[in-house]
């Protein structure tokens, strides 16, 4: 009787530890972008209907499920994801052992934007996203301010100062100059959007220098002066119920319903601008000292290969077809509304902010983004609510500044 | 007198503390079995058998084989086979955590590099306790703790008093308290930022800034949301105990002249003394541990400077911290969001005895307090 019952309990601890091993052949590709889930789910299907491939399509982002903890739940389990998502240094320096070089792709030629390390490919730019001041045409034309002028603080506080006085000599009391918020939960738009003023303003593209410094513990002092000066002008212009009190939601509805004269938000915002009629563009931030004259346009995450997976050929193709088929065009920029990264892209994407942007795209005006090659949790949970203590006027700009200058020396 | 329901809250209270102290228990068996060895090995120095007797009759017993041993072993061997079931999943849902979580809390482990972290002794608990942004979320989770067990308690215990009276409907009305429990703590917290952040500050006034936006304000926020949300449940268990109140006590002091004041002070008060001690118990840990509603209320936010005090023990003047950065939110960022698994584990622990000691020391206060009639 004792040796059934030891006999049967071995029997199902194999059983229970076989159901663990799962299969290898079914390529998994592990994406952050809630939007784009179903689309990429059914190009995904149709791809490997074609190719005879298994492919599962799994998103986690958005609200409801934290990529970056999920992600490192999915690497403690026997089955890995093939395809996952990075979004810069940040996830590289804590994934490099698991990600495969990308050199020698085809795709590559194509684009300007691919994810480098010492020169050589790891990331696949998932799309392309950019932020400046999206400004409303029709309110700034009503008030006198030519667009093409705002490239330097100076600029934009006489600007500012006549859209003040445009709103008050028309009584429109519940109008808006600027649509930014600071408060606790928008610590992504301060910490991280409104702080890569600092690291990359004024600076040509790739030029490391500003964030090195950073990491490295070390303030670039004149700059951080400079780039206070921008925040102490946003702030002043924005109203509290947007930027102390303000949620994304409400932010980017004071700017849709044409209420706002500037908002602080990338070209993601556009499905959310649903109606906007005026006339939309992107002007420079004006957060380093001069003529600023591009706004920050990146690659915000990247597809990477995981380097143990056991369908690396698959994923290469996988990634080559998304590059270089009509389908694969089709995909990002139709179904997905997605501005693709390729330059053999001939479609055009939708969005009003998406086209101001891809305008700044195709001139070169291009800052980078070093937001995300800060260390982890630096620009949100450290950075951001000191904003919050400004915006709310608890500290003076004197104060930001030396706080955010321990933060940084903190670093070194 | 004891009935039903008290027995079933008691005996649920003790399976609270019989899960804390299991760890201590792992710990204190094998430092028991050494021990015994140790004793053994002097005690056959000096003939054994002459001083051990009686200390531990069956084992001598079996030694002797005076008893019929093969079936003593046989019950033991039996009594295994009916525990596995529960202790295996036990085992290796819990107890092996816990100790990788104590031996993880050791090392430079990110979560990223498991098998290759490295041991780095006590460097993560230095880090921890040098930390002003630990500290501070230690001193804030004590103040909201007292703050929230202070209210939900008086809060649900009013309610039971309330439901407990001759009343229409009262079952209605206990439903209804008790509903907003059956509520998540993230949905709760989404609507309640709704509420702060859109409906209060649409009446003006003093509210025309959101509460949930003013560190000084938010805490406060925080514990009418979770009191709205908790004091129900408290309530039950409180209803419980008054219903267990006898009502030839309460008659005869009717008799004898009490008020309702004096009635309620010196003869339920003492009576219902049990439910305080879970009540209170139950209340304290979900306080410590509180993470949902916050985050979906607030994030942690908003931000304020360091307290003075604070700033003068960790010599960290101008730092900025945030105002409902509870511990359990702490270790968490520490945690997933600055890949720091190590010193996240470290403060599991730390928040683990803390939490430990606390509610030891309040179950046995509150146990004192305790009559039996």
């Amino acid at each position: 009787m004792k040796k059934i019952l030891l006999s049967l309990l071995a029997l199902l601890t194999v059983f229970t530890l076989a159901a663990c091993g799962g299969d290898g052949s079914k390529l998994v590709i592990f994406q952050n972008k809630v939007e784009i889930g179903t689309a990429l789910t059914t190009y995904a299907n149709a791809w490997a209907a074609k190719n005879d491939v298994n492919v599962e399509v799994v998103t986690c982002g958005g609200d409801s499920c934290a990529y970056g903890t999920q992600i490192l739940a999915e690497f403690q389990k026997a089955e890995q994801p093939d395809i996952f998502v990075i979004e810069g240094m940040g996830g590289y320096n804590d994934y490099k052992d698991y990600i495969l070089s990308l050199d020698g792709e085809a795709w590559l030629t194509d684009t300007d934007l691919e994810f480098k390390v010492n020169g050589v490919a790891y990331g696949f730019p998932v799309a392309v996203e950019g932020w400046g001041m999206g400004y409303n045409k029709a309110i700034l034309t009503a008030a006198g301010v030519d667009p093409d002028t705002l490239t330097s603080l100076a600029a934009y506080t006489t600007a500012f100062a006549a859209i003040q006085a445009y709103y008050t000599a028309n009584n429109m009391t519940d109008y808006v100059v600027v649509s930014m918020a600071a408060g606790s939960g928008m610590e992504w738009v301060t910490g991280l959007h409104n702080f890569n003023g600092y690291l990359s303003s004024g600076l040509t593209p790739g030029d490391s220098s500003v964030i090195d410094n950073l990491n490295d513990g070390v303030v670039n002092t004149a700059r951080l002066q400079a780039y206070a000066d921008w925040v102490e002008l946003l702030f002043q212009y924005s109203p509290n119920s947007i930027l102390i009190d303000g949620t994304y939601d409400i932010q980017v509805q004071a700017f849709d319903s044409g209420k706002a004269a500037f908002i602080h938000q990338g070209n993601w915002i556009d499905p959310n601008l649903d109606e906007a009629t005026f006339e939309i563009g992107y002007a420079p931030h004006a957060a380093a000292a001069g003529t600023n004259d591009a706004i920050f346009i990146s690659a915000p995450s990247y597809y990477v290969i995981n380097k143990n997976s056991d369908n690396i050929e698959e994923a290469k193709k996988f990634l080559q077809d998304l590059a270089s088929t009509p389908e694969g065009h089709d995909y990002m920029v139709t179904k997905a509304g997605m501005v693709a990264a390729f330059k053999s892209v001939t479609l055009l994407p939708d969005g009003k902010l998406s086209r101001a942007m891809v305008e700044w795209m195709n001139e070169g005006k291009i800052y980078s983004w070093w937001q995300n090659d800060m260390p982890s949790g630096f620009g949100m949970q450290t950075l951001g609510p000191i904003y919050t203590l400004y915006a709310r006027k608890t500290i003076t700009k004197t104060e930001f500044i030396a706080r955010v200058t321990t933060e940084i020396q903190d670093l070194g | 007198m004891k009935n039903l329901k008290s027995k079933i809250l008691n005996g649920l209270f003790k399976i609270w503390v019989f899960l804390l102290s299991i760890p201590l228990v792992l710990i204190y068996v094998p430092i028991r079995g050494i021990v015994r060895q140790f004793r053994k090995i002097v005690l056959k120095k000096h003939d054994v058998k002459h001083h051990y007797q009686g200390h531990n009759r069956t084992l001598l017993a079996l030694e002797k084989g005076a008893l019929g041993s093969n079936e003593t072993a046989q019950t033991n061997r039996n009594f295994i086979y009916f525990i596995l079931a529960a202790i295996t999943p036990y085992l290796l849902f819990v107890i092996v955590p816990f100790l990788m979580g104590i031996y993880f809390s050791f090392t430079n482990w990110t979560g990223l590099n498991t098998g290759n972290e490295i041991f780095i002794g006590f460097a993560n608990y230095k880090n921890i306790f040098s930390s002003f942004a630990f500290a501070y979320s230690f001193y804030r989770t004590a103040i909201y703790s007292v703050l929230n067990i202070i209210f939900i308690n008086l809060v649900a215990f009013l309610l039971a008093l309330l439901v407990t009276q001759k009343l229409k409907l009262t079952n209605v009305y206990r439903a209804g308290f008790f509903m907003p429990n059956l509520i998540g703590g993230l949905v709760l917290g989404y609507i309640w930022q709704f509420i702060y952040r859109n409906a209060l500050p649409s009446i003006g006034g003093i509210l025309t800034n959101s509460l949930i936006s003013n560190p000084d304000t938010a805490m406060g926020a925080l514990i009418v949301v979770i009191t709205w949300q908790y004091a129900g449940y408290i309530m039950m268990i409180y209803i419980a105990a008054l219903q267990n109140v006898p009502t030839d006590l309460i008659e005869a002091s009717k008799i004898d002249g009490a008020n309702a004041w004096q009635r309620l002070r010196t003869i339920t008060m003492p009576l219902v003394a049990q439910a305080f001690t879970i009540a209170m118990f139950l209340t304290l840990v979900t306080s410590f541990k509180q993470y949902d509603t916050v985050m979906a209320l607030t994030q942690g936010g908003p931000a304020t400077t360091l307290p003075q005090f604070l700033q003068n023990i960790f010599a960290a003047p101008n730092r900025t911290v945030e105002s409902l950065n509870l511990m359990a939110i702490n270790i968490y960022d520490s945690a997933f969001v600055r890949y720091e698994m190590g010193v996240g584990q470290a403060k599991a622990i730390i928040f683990f005895i803390i939490l430990l000691i606390i509610s030891l020391t309040q179950v046995y206060y509150n146990k004192k307090k305790e009559v039996e009639l």
